[in-house]
């Protein structure tokens, strides 16, 4: 399907003997907003991370069945990781900037990729802020410490840097869990404005944040795909008892 | 930045005010289609009753988006808690205005005692009401609200001095019973009419104001101690 971005069948995904995802098939659609959704431990987060390989390294990983983005296996053997993760951002939960200048945080991953002209830098440190509307609290404050930021900015400034690849796809694991509610709204206007030319998927803890921000939501349970709707649908009338019953706190 | 939200309830509003003018609209044909007898007015008020059902459908499930997906609060939890009752309240008034029709339909010619009913009177002031529920609304005026709500008890006295008119028509002539009757229908849903206007207004003060003024004072409802220690 052409307006298919991210498309994985049969995924599992094991840590040791610990099972953390069961043979997840799901079509995440381009230039949408993506919600994933469910109690702690039931694979959210390892799914995300899945996606931009972010798990490789952890402790006794193992995978089984297909991811592919844009029809491209990403586990295939002669896929370069980096170039990966230029395609697919990531934004955590916690601001991870490094402790270096705005700017130089901007420009980081620019540079890795051999753009070293300052005015095309200029111009990716500009476009990606204004892209994370950032670029009006911080066009004056560029040679300050990144950390010195308040924490919403921080955030958005991490929305920034990852933008600064020119991703295709964000993937972001609970971006306001962390934040006051003014900088929680300003994240979810920034996602719904940024769906326009990146397709995103958003781990979230906050249903009514899943229900607010996305077009689609995926609820996850003990490791499986319980249920995956237009988030109207789920938030209206979902299909799955298991679905129902968390959205409406009856869960255990 | 524009909220998802706002525009979602710009949407709700936009709906709404749609379906006020249709439904406005069919108040107005079916009381001239009583008043000028006019079949084809009539059957144009019983089609498009369709569209008015379509706005209803279409509200509620905007509305029961609205609840589902952005849970509002304050001013904008007033506004969709409205909007809902409103909707109903349009719904019912374009029903009225069928069934006004429908009576239309029956009547035989214009009868002799038509003139003794001011009619065209007492119509002129249901659709005001209905017209000053909808600006009120449009407008967030809830002065104009507690207008309307003073209107009902003229509209109310007004009918029943009809009603006793008809009575009498009726008693003067068993020719009369018939058309009497139909018309005394029609009033019946004049007075109806003008109940959810009332409904409307009642509920752009609650949107305005936060307070609720379809029983009595909310302090007195309340004051009972038996049913507050229930709640």
């Amino acid at each position: 399907m052409k307006d298919v971005k991210i498309y994985t069948e049969n995924l599992s995904v094991f840590f040791d003997y610990i099972q953390a995802l069961n043979n997840v098939s799901i079509q995440i659609k381009a230039n949408r907003v993506t919600s994933i959704i469910g109690p702690s431990g039931c694979g959210k987060t390892s799914f995300l991370r899945t996606l931009n390989r972010m798990n490789d390294l952890m402790h006794g990983f193992k995978m089984k069945g297909e991811v592919k983005i844009d029809g491209v296996d990403i586990y295939d053997d002669n896929i370069d990781v980096v170039n990966l993760r230029k395609l697919v951002g990531m934004v955590f939960q916690k601001s991870n900037l490094f402790p270096k200048s705005v700017y130089e945080n901007l420009i980081f991953a620019p540079k890795l990729n051999n753009i070293k002209d300052k005015n095309k830098l200029d111009e990716i440190v500009e476009r990606s802020c204004t892209q994370a509307s950032i670029w009006d609290e911080i066009k004056d404050r560029l040679n300050d410490n990144a950390l010195n930021l308040s924490a919403g900015q921080q955030q958005r400034l991490c929305i920034a840097r990852a933008l600064s690849v020119n991703p295709d796809v964000l993937l972001m694991d609970e971006p306001a869990s962390a934040l006051d509610p003014i900088s929680t709204s300003r994240i979810e206007e920034l996602i719904f404005e940024l769906k326009k030319d990146y397709t995103i998927l958003v781990v979230t803890h906050n249903m009514q944040q899943a229900a607010r921000i996305s077009d689609f939501t995926a609820f996850f349970y003990l490791g499986q795909l319980v249920e995956f709707e237009k988030t109207t649908k789920i938030f209206t009338n979902p299909s799955n008892k298991q679905t129902e019953d968390y959205i409406t706190g009856r869960f255990g | 930045m524009e909220r998802p939200f706002d525009k979602q309830i710009d949407r709700l509003k936009v709906k709404l005010i749609k379906m006020c003018s249709l439904v406005d609209e069919q108040v107005e044909f079916a009381i001239r289609s009583v008043d000028e007898k006019n079949i084809s007015l009539a059957d144009l008020v019983i089609e498009r009753d369709l569209k008015v059902d379509k706005y209803d459908t279409k509200i509620e499930r905007i509305c029961q988006k609205l609840f589902a997906l952005n849970q509002p609060v304050a001013m904008d939890l007033r506004l969709v808690m409205s909007a809902l009752k409103i909707n109903s309240n349009l719904e019912r008034i374009g029903d009225l205005a069928v069934n006004i029709s429908r009576f239309a339909k029956e009547l035989p010619a214009k009868p002799g005692f038509y003139s003794r009913l001011h009619f065209m009177e007492i119509a002129f002031l249901t659709r005001e009401m209905i017209k000053n529920a909808i600006d009120a609304f449009i407008g967030g005026d809830s002065d104009l609200a507690r207008r309307v709500l003073a209107s009902d008890d003229k509209l109310d006295n007004m009918v029943h001095e009809t009603s006793q008119t008809l009575i009498e028509i009726m008693k003067e002539d068993q020719n009369n019973i018939e058309p009497a009757l139909k018309f005394y229908s029609i009033f019946q849903e004049l007075e109806r009419l003008g109940d959810h206007a009332t409904n409307i207004s009642e509920e752009v003060y609650f949107i305005v104001k936060a307070r609720s003024i379809k029983h009595r004072d909310e302090d007195d409802l309340f004051r009972d101690h038996d049913f507050n220690s229930e709640s």
